[in-house]
C-alpha cells in the first residue's frame, strides 16, 4: 500500500489515531499533501480508503476492514506519515517551503494516551504560545517524530512526519 | 528453485512481488484472495509463503495462525510483507507465527535476500534422534526462572522453527501460561497415569502458542507440593524427547523425587540465581543436597540473572560463593515487566535488550549443537 499517483493527486498511506483506535488506510491528497486536506474548510471530515482498524491497546491486531471510512477532523489526535513529502510541500531546489523554513527545535508534547517527541521548524519568536498560535492550520507538524503510548512506552510509532491536532495537545515542551 | 506462494489483495503489488521472485529464480504462485489462498496452501504445501497483512475477509495474521495450527504446515516459512511498518507490527507478525517481516515498499534485493535466508534455514533444519531436554532450576523464588524458561523456549522455536515444548512443573500456580498470554484448558493435572500415557493422549494436553511453541501448562490453582508424580513426569519427558527437538522445563521450586527425576533426565541443567546473598546461599545448599543424594548431571551451568538495576553482589563474589564460574550473565532488563504485562516474551519481539540478546545467543548455541550432530551423521 505505497503511494499511488492519479494525475496531480495521489493516494498516500497513513496511520491515523483517535482516542481509542489506530486506523491504517489511504487518503487521496493533492499537491498540498494531507496537511492541506486537513486544513480544507469546506469539509469537517477526512476520508480514508481501505481502512484497517485496530484497538489502541492491541495496535498490531486488525479487528475490522472497510472500503471507505470518514473521520471527523476534530476527533483525530494525530497522523503518522513515513514520508514528509506526503504531508506538506517541502519546497524545491530554489528554497524551502513555508512549512520547512526556520529553526529546528526539539519538542515533547502529549495528546490523550500518547507522548510525542520530534522536531518542529519555526521561523519567529521561540515560545510555545507563538508556535502553537502562529503555525499554519489545525495540525502541528513534528518531523522525525516518535509517538509512544503513555501507559505502554514499548508501543511506539515512528514517522518522518507526525501531524498533531493542536486542540488535543495537553503538554507542550520546547527544547533547543 | 523453490515453490513460493504469494498472497496479497493488491494485484499490482502482487505482480511486482511475483516478478521479483521470478527473477530470483523461484517458481511463484500469485493469489489475490486470502481465503482461497489458505486452502491452496493446505493442499499444495509450498516451500515458502510471502503474505500481506491488510487484506479484506482475512488478515495475514489470521492466515499465519491457521497455517501454524495445520498439521504438515507447522514449519512452512512465512515472510510477512506489509505497509504497516511499525515495531508493534513486526512484533504482531512474529507472534502470529511468521518467521520474518518486511515493510513495503521493498526492493528486489531485500526481498530475495530474506526469502533465500528463510529457505536456507529450512534446508539446514536437522532433527536429532532424541530431542534436547533443558531444565531450569533453583530453589530461590523471584529470580526470573520462569521468565528465562519462557524466553529460551520462545527463542528456540523462533530460531529453529522446529517442534519446541515448554513444560511448567510448578505446583504453586502456573505462570508460564501468563507469560505467553495463554489460557490453558488442560494442564499436567489432567494427564492420565504414566502407564496409560501415549503421544496421542499427551499432545491433546498441550496448549499451542501462535508462534508454534507448545506448552504443558501447570494448573492455575496451587497443587500439593509432591505433584506431579515422578513416574508421570518421566513418562512425559520420554515422549517429549521423542517428538520434540527441544523441551524446556521450568522446574518446581520444591526438592522432591520429581525434581531429581527431571534433573537426571536433562541434557542441560541451568541453575538460575540472582546476584544477592540469599540466592547464592540457597544455590550452595541445593548443590550440597544434590551431591548428598548422589544426583548426576550430564551438563550443569549457573545462570546469573540480574533482576534489579543494581546488583547486590558483583559476579566475582557470586562465583567465589559458589566456588564455580557463572556460564551466563543476564543484565537487568527494564522491558521485562512490560513484556509480562503484555504476554509477549521478549524473544518473540525485535527487542535488542539484555534478556532477549542473551536468550537468543543461548538458543543459537543449542541449535548449532543440533545442526552439528546432524552433520556428523
Amino acid at each position: 500500500m505505497g503511494s499511488t499517483h492519479f494525475g496531480r493527486n495521489q493516494l498516500i498511506s497513513v496511520d491515523l489515531f483517535t482516542d481509542a483506535y489506530r486506523v491504517t488506510g489511504r487518503v487521496l491528497v493533492g499537491t498540498g499533501g494531507i496537511h492541506a486536506e486537513l486544513a480544507n474548510p469546506s469539509s469537517d471530515f477526512l476520508e480514508l480508503q481501505d481502512a484497517y482498524i485496530s484497538r489502541i491497546h492491541l495496535p498490531g491486531e486488525i479487528i475490522s476492514h472497510y472500503k471507505v471510512a470518514a473521520f471527523r477532523k476534530d476527533n483525530i489526535n494525530f497522523i503518522v506519515l513515513q514520508d514528509r513529502r506526503e504531508g506538506i510541500p517541502v519546497g524545491t531546489q530554489h528554497g524551502r517551503s513555508i512549512f520547512t523554513r526556520g529553526r529546528s527545535l526539539s519538542v515533547f508534547l502529549t495528546v490523550p494516551s500518547f507522548e510525542i517527541t520530534g522536531e518542529i521548524m519555526h521561523d519567529g519568536k521561540i515560545a510555545p504560545r507563538e508556535i502553537l498560535v502562529q503555525s499554519i492550520g489545525r495540525f502541528l507538524l513534528v518531523f522525525s517524530a516518535k509517538a509512544s503510548a503513555s501507559l505502554y512506552p514499548e508501543i511506539s510509532y515512528s514517522g518522518d512526519l507526525i501531524l498533531i491536532h493542536k486542540e488535543r495537545i495537553g503538554i507542550f515542551c520546547l527544547g533547543s | 528453485m523453490a515453490r513460493i506462494y504469494v498472497i496479497d489483495d493488491d494485484e499490482q503489488l502482487l505482480r511486482m512481488v511475483g516478478l521479483m521472485l521470478d527473477r530470483g529464480g523461484h517458481a511463484t504462485t500469485l493469489i489475490s484472495d486470502p481465503i482461497n489462498g489458505l486452502e491452496q496452501i493446505k493442499q499444495d504445501k509450498p516451500d515458502l509463503l510471502v503474505l500481506d497483512v491488510m487484506m479484506p475477509d482475512m488478515s495475514g495474521h489470521d492466515i499465519a495462525r491457521q497455517i501454524r495450527a495445520y498439521k504438515g504446515l507447522e514449519t512452512l516459512p512465512i515472510l510477512i510483507l506489509t505497509a504497516r511498518s511499525q515495531e508493534v507490527d513486526r512484533a504482531t507478525a512474529l507472534k502470529s507465527g511468521a518467521d520474518d517481516y518486511l515493510s513495503k515498499p521493498v526492493t528486489s534485493q531485500e526481498l530475495i535476500e530474506r526469502v533465500d535466508n528463510l529457505l536456507q534455514k529450512r534446508e539446514n533444519r536437522a532433527k536429532p534422534e532424541q530431542g534436547i531436554l533443558i531444565a531450569l532450576f533453583g530453589m530461590r523464588g523471584g529470580v526470573g526462572q520462569t521468565t528465562l524458561a519462557v524466553n529460551l523456549a520462545s527463542a528456540l522455536r523462533r530460531l529453529s522453527q522446529e517442534e519446541v515444548c515448554l513444560v511448567d512443573l510448578s505446583p504453586s500456580g502456573g505462570q508460564a501460561a501468563m507469560h505467553l498470554r495463554l489460557q490453558a484448558r488442560l494442564t499436567w493435572a489432567d494427564l492420565p497415569p504414566a502407564t496409560e500415557l501415549d503421544w496421542s493422549l499427551f499432545k491433546e494436553r498441550l496448549t499451542i502458542h501462535p508462534s508454534g511453541l507448545r506448552l504443558l501448562a501447570a494448573p492455575a490453582m496451587p497443587q500439593s507440593a509432591t505433584e506431579p508424580a515422578p513416574e508421570l513426569v518421566k513418562a512425559c519427558l520420554a515422549l517429549l524427547q521423542t517428538e520434540m527437538t527441544f523441551t524446556v522445563v521450568d522446574m518446581p521450586r520444591v526438592f522432591s523425587p520429581t525434581f531429581t527425576a527431571v534433573l537426571e533426565a536433562a541434557d542441560i541443567a541451568l541453575h538460575v540465581l540472582a546476584a544477592d546473598v540469599v540466592s547464592v546461599q540457597t544455590a550452595v545448599q541445593v548443590d550440597r543436597l544434590l551431591s548428598k543424594t548422589g544426583a548426576t548431571f550430564r551438563q550443569k551451568s549457573y545462570v546469573l540473572n540480574h533482576i534489579q538495576p543494581e546488583a547486590e553482589l558483583p559476579q566475582s563474589t557470586v562465583e567465589r560463593g559458589l566456588s564455580a564460574r557463572v556460564a551466563s550473565k543476564i543484565n537487568f532488563d527494564p522491558n521485562q515487566s512490560r513484556a509480562l504485562a503484555q504476554g509477549v516474551p521478549l524473544t518473540l519481539t525485535s527487542a535488542k535488550s539484555p534478556l532477549p540478546t542473551m536468550m537468543n545467543r543461548m538458543a543459537e548455541v543449542l541449535w548449532q549443537r543440533v545442526i552439528n550432530t546432524a552433520n556428523k551423521k
